[in-house]
């Protein structure tokens, strides 16, 4: 399998070319073209899998694109403008903000944790993924991506990140962003999540509940 | 202090090194990540001290976020102790510029403020009539003092240097030297030129200075959406 990420920064495509045999498992609706030797199949993985990834802001749904007989091609994007990265899970294995979640190996593992009760208030990065086994995974960001190599402390803003490495040498913890609950909701900061240690985050530009807050206000409310 | 924007101009991000004892302020919720030594702390959009004073400044800072559709919060950030690094960005996608403003004045759209140095005061600049029909909101933020300012804007950022007279489609106005004097008028070509032409107002800026325009205007992104929405 080959990944090429075309169109970086603003509005990336994934090109997986895939030998026979070979298949992606995909996100639903991510799939832009695929070359006519290229099967698709929907699943869910079972039920509870299903529901679990639903309520993390998924689709309760994936799809498995295999070639079949002769090496074939899929085209993958997101739904937001941004840039995508592949992530290695040989060596380690990721911890992924479910909405970043686009493609992956099929034979790498895929969890949804609950990121704590503290973020399910704050609305964002309630849950997450954790992607193990060997294989890559793609992620796509809302706006460019870049990775922050930790080393001592660091606080990221949690509407901002898009994934980080699972190692014994990197803890984190989500917090309030400033001394106070009420201090943090006004700074218009919320929470925070805070790393401590040696490690590799990576982090997208913009923050889509941010984004669609100010375009939101524009618009007539829901009916 | 030292900035750098990088990933510009889809998706700016900008970069902030501290010195220890050194601060930036920043719009609130602007922050993406900040080093150990930062610190933040929150205060209203408005100065004053004392027990009346503060007062008035709730109630300004108050006006601001509703009419001016800013926050109502801004957020200091300071290295306590040693260096650190402060990274913001705005919510929008679009560009960030910096500016180092030498005892002058920049008047800004309210939304394209992101962050400036200490030295620099910002009031409320009541655009009138004038506002109301150029639907930039009805008032401005004016930015006067020395340091440094950063903008952003919706899209990438042009600065276009007048020099007699220039014209501007509202929804794509970010900022402008105070030199210069405004006032919103029609495209031109008469009724079919306000009605027809897609172009609504426009804002006529005269004298000599810098305009800063945007190049993708938010009111038609919210517009097109708005055909979409069930």
């Amino acid at each position: 399998m080959n990944i090429d990420i075309l169109y970086k920064p603003a509005h990336t495509l994934a090109k997986v070319t895939l030998q026979p045999g070979e298949a992606i498992e995909a996100e639903a609706g991510a799939m832009v073209g695929t070359t006519s030797n290229v099967d698709m199949q929907t699943a869910a993985g079972g039920m509870m899998k299903g529901l679990k990834r639903m309520f993390g802001g998924e689709s309760f749904f994936r799809n498995t694109f295999t070639a079949q007989g002769t090496p074939g091609e899929v085209l993958l994007a997101p739904a937001l403008c941004g840039d995508m990265v592949v992530l290695d899970c040989n060596e380690t294995s990721w911890f992924i903000q479910s909405s970043s979640y686009v493609a992956a190996d099929p034979s790498i593992e895929l969890n949804t944790k609950v990121g704590g009760f503290k973020t399910f208030f704050a609305g964002e990065g309630v849950f997450m993924l954790k992607a193990s086994g060997r294989g890559q995974v793609i992620v796509g960001a809302f706006g460019a991506i870049e990775e922050v190599e930790i080393d001592g402390e660091m606080t990221i803003d949690t509407g901002h990140l898009v994934a980080w490495e699972e190692s014994p040498e990197l803890s984190f913890k989500v917090t309030k962003a400033g001394t106070g609950w009420v201090n943090s909701f006004l700074s218009g900061e919320g929470l925070v999540c805070k790393f401590y240690g040696r490690g590799s985050v990576w982090i997208q530009t913009r923050n889509p509940s941010e984004y669609g807050a100010l375009v939101g206000r524009l618009l007539p409310p829901r009916g | 202090m030292t900035h750098d924007v990088v990933h510009g101009p889809a998706f700016a991000l900008l970069k902030v090194k501290l010195d220890a004892g050194e601060s930036v302020t920043a719009e609130a919720g602007a922050m993406v990540t900040h080093t150990k030594s930062i610190g933040m702390t929150t205060r209203l959009n408005a100065g004053g001290t004392g027990f009346w004073r503060k007062i008035q400044a709730f109630f300004i800072a108050l006006i601001r976020k509703f009419i001016g559709g800013e926050t109502m919060f801004i957020n200091d950030f300071k290295a306590d102790g040693a260096a650190g690094e402060v990274t913001l960005a705005p919510g929008l996608s679009g560009h960030i510029v910096h500016r180092r403003l030498e005892n002058e004045r920049l008047i800004l759209q309210t939304g394209a403020y992101l962050a400036s140095g200490p030295g620099l005061a910002m009031k409320l600049r009541w655009g009138g009539l004038r506002g109301i029909l150029a639907k930039e909101g009805i008032v401005f933020l004016e930015i006067y003092g020395t340091g440094d300012l950063y903008f952003n804007a919706y899209g990438g950022i042009t600065p276009v240097e007048v020099n007699g007279s220039f014209i501007v489609d509202n929804g794509h106005m970010v900022a402008f030297s105070s030199g210069l004097d405004f006032k919103i008028t029609t495209p031109g070509g008469g009724a079919m030129g306000l009605f027809a032409s897609g172009e609504g107002l426009v804002c006529q800026f005269t004298g000599t200075g810098t305009v800063w325009i945007q190049s993708r205007n938010l009111s038609a992104l919210a517009s097109w959406l708005m055909q979409l929405l069930p």
